[in-house]
């Protein structure tokens, strides 16, 4: 019994797609050319499979303020934000995101992964409180539940009712509930209704955490996320989001109105013991929300391309999982499809994310393409063409297949 | 409401164990036979969230809640029906 056999099964198939060059797994990015082209296999690739929503990998303010604090304060900050690893930047970012949200308290954290994780084991005692948790929430959110050693409830996803009944028949010995969902889910890119949620949960005295990882700069008149569209932000209770989408930068934070959500600075071990992010990280994810901030027509602009391509791939009759999102997936009832459509789109240029079971919802497959305001037109023809050739050449991925 | 012993129950008697093989049934690709013993993991390949959906369904028939970290300690059928005897007899 070794400690690797575990591996075997997934290494069998990993090393054979690697080995016939045709691993999603294993892409690597050659060079990059822009926010929407890279060099893969040796050939310019249309970027579609980033999360490159507001196209601010290369915003010219935010690579300025990132050299000029790289040579103002170095390249680390050898710390965590609790013990030695705080700088005048991490505060201000703090105030900034906390001014564009329009919410009293936020800390920032290394990774959006680590403020979930931070904030959920922070605020749960194991021995009294509970967590619920939407059905397809990410990954960190039920490892968040896990480090907190929580009692976790899942719920059905986006269902409101769902959540209703669980609630209403937990045992009365829980003090504290705090339920988790996501403003848009990033496998299907549909939304939750939030503004329901919040009823249900405050109607049984438990907290809403809203995760806007991939709504935040995104949704909402001024870009605040899905909690702003259901209009709730005064209304949620915490506030999670990361700067590794939207802002192209990496970090967390966790923003609320309470003021106890000060305290996580001393009770949440993704905080305490992780270094912060550098002060280049935290000079481009100001900047960038600077820019984002002062622009509007740069979310205009990808709800224009989401809304172009959402439209082009419902007339070439695929089977697509929700309405117009800056993530728009392609269902493919098999894994085998799936391989195949990614590499097809591949070598037509352009990257996509493929997921396929246990990591997506329901047991499909699917093809993700993520949108980007920097995406030219050129880029959507680009697009537009592949994915046309690819409901040709497969069928299975078309809604009269599936009907059938 | 005092929970119910398992030792008693024949598992063709069980109505949760019924209810169980009978959400398995569509994921069982290999045509595993089902019985108490066979692990859902090891034997019968039906991946984490798989087993998180199936309880969902029991969850809402019963109207119990089974919570994730009861759902992971679990390995065998067995000790998956057993687990939602035990909370049924605690919420039911
Ligand atoms: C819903 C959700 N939350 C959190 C994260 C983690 O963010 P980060 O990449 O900053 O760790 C992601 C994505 O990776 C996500 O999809």
């Amino acid at each position: 019994m070794s400690l690797f056999d575990k591996f075997e099964k997934n290494a069998v198939l990993y090393n054979s797609l690697s080995a016939i060059g045709k691993n999603p797994f294993a892409v690597v990015m050659e060079e990059v050319l822009g926010p929407t082209r890279a060099k893969i296999k040796g050939r310019e690739t249309v970027l579609a499979g980033t999360h490159n929503y507001l196209g601010q990998t290369f915003e010219k303010s935010a690579i300025e303020a990132a050299k000029a604090a790289l040579d103002r304060e170095g390249t680390g900050t050898t710390g965590s934000r609790f013990a030695n690893g705080t700088f005048s930047g991490h505060k201000k970012l703090e105030r900034d995101i906390a001014d564009f949200l329009g919410l009293k308290h936020c800390v920032v954290f290394s990774t959006g992964y680590t403020a979930n994780l931070g904030a959920i084991a922070g605020l749960i005692n194991p021995a009294e409180d509970v967590v619920l948790v939407d059905a397809d929430c990410h990954a960190c959110i039920y490892d968040g539940c896990a480090l907190a050693g929580a009692e976790t409830i899942r719920f059905r996803h986006n269902d409101p009712e769902s959540l209703d009944k669980r609630l209403g028949r937990l045992d009365p010995k829980f003090k504290g509930k705090l339920v988790c969902i996501e403003g848009m889910y990033s496998m299907y890119g549909d939304i939750a209704p939030v503004k329901e949620f919040v009823e249900v949960a405050h109607r049984h005295g438990a907290y809403l955490l809203v995760d806007e990882a991939h709504s935040f700069g995104v949704y909402g008149e001024t870009g605040k996320g899905v909690s702003e569209a259901e209009g709730v932000m005064d209304e949620i209770d915490f506030y999670t989001g990361t700067f590794s989408k939207a802002l192209a930068a990496i970090g967390g934070f966790v923003a609320s109105n309470h003021p106890q959500a000060e305290y996580l600075r001393f009770s949440s071990r993704p905080y305490q013991f992780t270094a912060s992010p550098s002060p280049a990280t935290i000079a481009s994810a100001g900047a960038a929300l600077k820019n984002i901030k002062e622009h509007p027509e740069i979310a205009a602009k990808l709800w224009a391309n989401a809304n172009r391509l959402h439209a082009a791939l419902t007339q070439y009759g695929l089977k697509l999982a929700s309405k117009p999102a800056p993530v728009i997936s392609v269902l493919l009832p098999t894994k085998e499809d799936a391989f195949a459509a990614w590499n097809f789109l591949l070598e037509n240029g352009v990257y996509v994310n493929m997921a396929i079971p246990p990591g997506t919802p329901g047991k499909e497959s699917l093809l993700r393409l993520a949108v980007s305001s920097a995406h030219t037109n050129e880029d959507i023809d680009r697009l537009v063409a592949a994915y046309g050739a690819l409901a040709e050449a497969f069928p299975s991925a078309k809604v009269t297949a599936a009907a059938s | 409401m005092a929970g119910v012993e398992n030792s008693g129950i024949q598992a063709d008697d069980d109505l949760v164990y019924r209810r169980i093989c009978s959400l398995l049934e569509p994921l069982n690709q290999k045509g595993v036979k089902l019985t108490r013993d066979v692990d859902l993991v090891a034997d019968l390949e039906v991946d984490s969230v798989s087993v998180l959906d199936i309880v969902m369904d029991i969850e809402d028939y019963y109207d119990i809640s089974i919570p994730v970290n009861t759902i992971s300690e679990t390995k065998t059928i067995g000790q998956l029906v057993d687990a939602i005897h035990a909370i049924k007899g605690q919420q039911g």
